[in-house]
């Protein structure tokens, strides 16, 4: 559920969203991917309002394939990864830019190699995403979505579902992304991560956006309670570090 | 020093005595029980296979004189036809009727539902015998656009034979059944996977032939590879409206020779032979539809054979 929300990305940024689960950080990105519905409001990307067309004066929902068409425009990396188990890596790479840009396989191909190298992969083209780590499986995610050569990349929880020790080598592929350039909006709840990639950072809570500004203003003096107690929640012991460590029951 | 309550009935080292053990050097235990089970069940089956073999009223000699006989071959080859064709028919009609009931469109679903109810609902012999005797409903059965020209009729009579009401009664059975299967298989698959082939700009048609489908295809193949051996077996139901099935054609010579078990024994092997190779095949699709996932066709009855130990 998502309350008025207003947030404005600008090219080359990196906006981080936090709040506790159940506010909403999740459902804005799927929304701004087209994959839920807003039921008020605009989502606009580089100038073009997302989701609908004018007809006879009136707005109205684009069909399927109009939607896919901008969809081609961003590139989402998910909690789960949702790589293709069917499809091995290399093809997990190229699906999107062949099937849904027209891209010729051997240029795609060639691209996804590239890819996969940038994300320390080069040697794993062959495998299906069952015989890949956690970390693995999500960088392959990032390299799948890079392929799409989008405006904009949505990482929704990214590291969330990783074993601790594997969290490092997922944002570091993100952190590089981030000196680059690229145009980022990434749910997360890796403080000391944001603190270090993000321009912006927002913290939502029951669907709203309570605080919005640069990261280190926002996290070093938080204006509102609320913001204050999930910091504190978040760096209470014994999760000192922003990494939560498994704690191992057995001696 | 507390002791549990086997320490009470076994004699069970303690680490105080000082005698160093190492469990390396247990011998395995025996389990009498087991052993005797299986002599006592191989003593049973010795007795059956005497039993099957040297009573002289199995009269094997008639079994191995008809069991290539050209009437029961011809029966056979017609049982294999039937099953075939009512495989493909239950899938060109089944995978419409899956789709139908996961359609936004609530006048799809019910349609879906309500095929599934009826065709399901209604015993396949029932269907056979009311479709063979079609004609008392319809004598002409006419293709045209409703309330408008017709453009052909035929005499029902001649249209419905026993084949096709064979083929109509099991194979619209076999659909609503088929469709049930198809629909559990596609919505086995993550929604995480639709939601992935939707942001990379993948269109409906795209995402469903390439990502769903073939992930669904592996909780499919199983459940239809039982389905298709059920149904080679159904296809004896249709020698009630005289299809020269395999049953038939051995009901045909005993009702002439008498040698009514052997001549069951004829069919029951070629039943038997028919449902192993669709077994075999049904093995090799799994294997086939289990790319990038751990091969879930395990040993059937040796070693990789999944059992239920509790020791």
């Amino acid at each position: 559920m998502l309350d008025n929300v207003d947030l404005d990305v600008h090219e080359g940024e990196v906006v981080v969203v936090i709040g506790p689960s159940g506010s909403g950080k999740t459902t804005l990105v799927r929304c701004i991917d087209q994959l839920q519905p807003i039921d008020s409001g605009a989502i606009y990307l580089d100038d073009e309002l997302l989701g609908f067309e004018m007809a006879g004066g009136r707005l109205r929902p684009l069909g399927e394939l109009d939607v896919a068409a901008q969809r081609r425009r961003m590139a989402m990396v998910f909690q789960q990864f949702n790589l293709f188990p069917h499809r091995k890596v290399i093809d997990n790479v190229t699906i999107g830019p062949v099937e849904s840009k027209g891209q010729s396989p051997a240029d795609a191909i060639r691209n996804a190699r590239l890819l996969l190298e940038r994300v320390g992969l080069g040697d794993k083209l062959e495998c299906y995403p069952r015989q890949l780590s956690g970390g693995q499986q999500q960088r392959v995610a990032i390299a799948r979505a890079l392929a799409m050569e989008p405006r904009v990349i949505l990482f929704d929880e990214p590291t969330s579902a990783l074993d601790a020790e594997l969290v490092g080598e997922v944002l570091e592929v993100i952190r590089e992304l981030a000196r680059d350039g690229m145009t980022m909006i990434v749910v997360t709840h890796e403080l000391r991560f944001a603190r270090e990639v993000a321009n912006r950072c927002v913290f939502m809570d029951h669907g709203r956006i309570v605080e919005e500004g640069p990261t280190a203003e926002v996290l070093n003096r938080p204006g509102s309670e609320r913001l204050r107690a999930f910091l504190s929640e978040l760096l209470s012991p014994p999760a000192l570090s922003a990494v939560p460590e498994k704690r191992d029951q057995t001696r | 020093m507390i002791r549990s309550v086997a320490a009470r009935r076994r004699s069970i080292p303690t680490f105080s005595e000082g005698v160093s053990v190492d469990v390396a050097t247990a011998r395995p235990r025996v389990h009498l029980w087991r052993i005797g089970a299986t002599v006592l069940l191989l003593l049973l089956a010795a007795r059956f296979m005497a039993f099957v073999l040297f009573t002289p009223n199995f009269q094997w000699d008639v079994v191995a004189q008809y069991v290539t006989f050209p009437t029961v071959l011809h029966g056979l080859v017609v049982t294999i036809v039937i099953t075939l064709s009512c495989t493909g028919l239950s899938i060109l009609i089944g995978a419409p009727i899956a789709l139908f009931r996961l359609s936004p469109l609530v006048a799809l679903r019910a349609i879906g539902a309500g095929y599934v109810w009826l065709f399901r609902g209604l015993p396949a012999l029932v269907q056979i015998v009311f479709w063979f005797n079609l004609a008392y409903l319809l004598p002409r059965v006419a293709l045209g656009i409703p309330f408008g020209p017709t453009f052909a009729s035929w005499s029902t009579n001649d249209l419905i034979t026993p084949f096709i009401a064979a083929l109509l009664g099991l194979g619209l059975t076999e659909a609503a059944y088929m469709s049930e299967i198809i629909r559990a298989g596609i919505l086995s698959v993550d929604p995480g996977q639709r939601d992935a082939a939707r942001s990379l700009g993948l269109g409906p048609t795209k995402t469903f032939f390439q990502i769903i489908v073939p992930q669904a295809m592996p909780f499919i193949v199983p459940p239809m590879g039982s389905q298709l051996i059920g149904l080679a077996k159904s296809t004896s139901l249709v020698s009630v409206v005289a299809t020269t099935d395999l049953l038939f054609s051995v009901e045909v010579i005993y009702s002439r020779t008498f040698e009514v078990i052997p001549l069951l024994l004829v069919a029951c092997f070629w039943y038997l032979v028919l449902v192993s190779v669709l077994f075999g095949v049904q093995v090799y699709l799994e294997r086939r539809f289990s790319r990038g996932r751990e091969s879930n066709a395990p040993g059937w009855f040796g070693r990789r054979a999944p059992t239920l130990d509790l020791s």
